[in-house]
């Protein structure tokens, strides 16, 4: 007896897979299943919620007093930035971290014989961390103001506060997802952890610039999380805005264009074996 | 019909022990683990004296340089990351159910978890010898002579142990061996922020110094910096008060870590 399936097999038009349309219904969905995964992930209320706030709080009792007495205003115009920078990176960490199971898994081979956009894989990615980052800036914020962080700079400074860590955090999470496609055996969280917590005691965010040695205050100056840091800083408590604006803006189209190509060769390779 | 008799073997507790330990250690040859523990001190090291010393310097109440003030912390952390790996190691025996299977194999319940103390000994020597290295090119300097030396080492390695046990408990009590290795960083992160390691007691907030003074790292840190000494007095004295406090900070932990671990072994297999 022949036993005929009707409807069991969507029937689906060759070329629906391509266009706008279906990118930015596909791109919809993967979007909205990163962020569910992401709420359901063991170690993204420690990285993402207890660990920066921990961290923000424990900074602001231990040296808050005195960075205070150095800049003259509190030491949280520089502690809530970095950690809501840290807390960006880190999201990307625990994301990138799911995509190398993933291509372990088998699954992103899978979606890529499936009739999906080609971009909507990485595209929803971006898209993932773009809702994220400003979530997490905002509970960080939340905390940040019971302990007395305010803006100064009127609403446009908000709207541009929230948006620093979004441009800044976009460009590193290509970085990590280009690090976890191409090696997906890394110990990722180990090396994110090891080079941020580097970035973070080498910024301005942990103490005042003038508080390093001569010899490593370039360093200091010119690395990219000062540089969000100082440009936060500028839009809530005051101060100047443009020239580290002009260094967030490089740094992070300079890492962006650096790694895109190499993320989309990355993503297809991971596909594709 | 045929009778299958079986003689109770009879192993040597000895060589399981010897066999598992090196289970744990022969991989770290090969696997990276001992360059992470490296990168880890060094860059513990190199994240809080750099920026720090100068900052510090004038808040350090007498004490001849902040590497002499910072050692203490910098150890710990050594022997901590050990600990965190022992986590990882329980947790892998836990969810890949070996210790399930040695619970049905003729074996001691208690072997593996002493294998596992084992291995993590191996790494906190190793994470002792780094982090001394580390500390000398800071400028860090043994005063007190050798019975302080030796004092200073072996408070270091007890301290391992027991910090290994709590991570062995904790891991072996998790699901997720990854997710409980990094949930050990943050008991570490705000308890060693929040000690006497960074700067002293007086220049945190009133309302929380006493818990600064008082918690087991701030204790363990006292000292760890008294018995390393100072050119100066300010490094405080090796007293039997001093000693008393840290030694209860060790047993009293340790008389609740044991029984839970043989607990959390049993509830696991």
């Amino acid at each position: 007896m022949t036993a005929v399936l009707d409807g069991a097999v969507p029937v689906v038009p060759p070329g629906s897979e391509r266009g706008l349309r279906a990118l930015a219904a596909q791109t919809r969905v993967e979007t909205w299943r990163l962020l569910v995964r992401l709420c359901r992930n063991p170690v993204a209320l420690l990285f993402l919620v207890l660990m920066p706030i921990g961290f923000m709080i424990a900074l602001d009792i231990v040296l808050g007093d005195r960075i205070s007495a150095v800049t003259g205003h509190s030491a949280l115009y520089g502690t809530v930035p970095m950690n809501a920078v840290a807390t960006a990176v880190n999201g990307s960490m625990v994301v990138a971290v799911g995509l190398a199971s993933e291509q372990t898994s088998g699954l992103l081979s899978r979606l890529w014989v499936l009739p999906v956009h080609r971009a909507s894989g990485l595209l929803a990615r971006m898209v993932a961390e773009a809702v994220r980052i400003p979530v997490t800036t905002a509970v960080l914020l939340g905390v940040g103001a019971a302990m007395g962080f305010r803006f100064h700079q009127g609403w446009l400074g908000v709207v541009g506060w929230f948006l620093v860590p979004v441009i800044f955090g976009l460009p590193i999470a290509m970085l990590i997802t280009t690090v976890a496609l191409y090696w997906a055996k890394t110990p990722l969280v180990e090396a994110v952890v090891l080079v941020l917590v580097l970035a973070i005691l080498f910024s301005t965010g942990f103490i005042p610039l003038s508080g390093y040695p001569r010899w490593v205050q370039p360093v200091v100056e010119h690395q990219p999380l000062t540089y969000t840091i100082e440009a936060m800083r500028g839009m809530s408590v005051g101060g100047p805005v443009l020239s580290p604006m002009i260094g967030v803006l490089l740094w992070s189209g300079g890492i962006a264009a650096a790694f895109l190509y190499p993320m989309v060769r990355g993503y297809r390779r991971a596909s594709t074996r | 019909m045929t009778v299958l008799r079986g003689t109770r073997p009879n192993p040597s507790a000895l060589a399981q022990w010897w066999v598992m330990t090196t289970r744990f250690i022969i991989p770290t040859f090969r696997n990276g683990e001992l360059i992470t523990a490296t990168a880890a001190s060094v860059g513990f090291t190199a994240g809080f004296y750099i920026p720090l010393h100068e900052f510090m310097k004038p808040a350090i109440g007498g004490m001849s340089s902040y590497g002499q003030f910072l050692m203490p912390l910098i150890a710990l952390q050594a022997v901590y990351f050990a600990a965190m790996s022992t986590a990882f190691r329980s947790a892998n025996d836990s969810v890949s159910g070996l210790t399930r299977r040695y619970g049905s194999m003729p074996i001691a319940p208690m072997t593996p978890v002493i294998a596992r103390l084992s291995a993590s000994l191996y790494r906190c020597l190793i994470g002792i010898g780094v982090a001394l290295i580390c500390g000398h090119v800071i400028g860090f300097r043994f005063y007190g002579g050798f019975l302080h030396m030796a004092g200073f080492v072996a408070l270091l390695i007890v301290l391992g142990m027991l910090l290994a046990l709590v991570g062995d408990v904790f891991g072996t009590a998790s699901r997720n061996p990854e997710a409980a290795m990094q949930w050990m960083l943050l008991p570490q992160m705000i308890l060693g922020m929040l000690s006497v390691g960074f700067q002293p007691a007086e220049l945190f907030p009133k309302w929380i110094q006493s818990f600064v003074r008082n918690q087991p790292i701030s204790q363990w840190v006292s000292v760890l910096r008294a018995l390393a000494g100072d050119s100066t007095p300010a490094a405080g004295t090796v007293t039997w008060k001093l000693l008393a406090i840290s030694v209860a900070w060790v047993v009293g932990p340790a008389l609740v870590m044991g029984p839970l671990s043989a607990s959390v072994q049993r509830r696991r297999s």
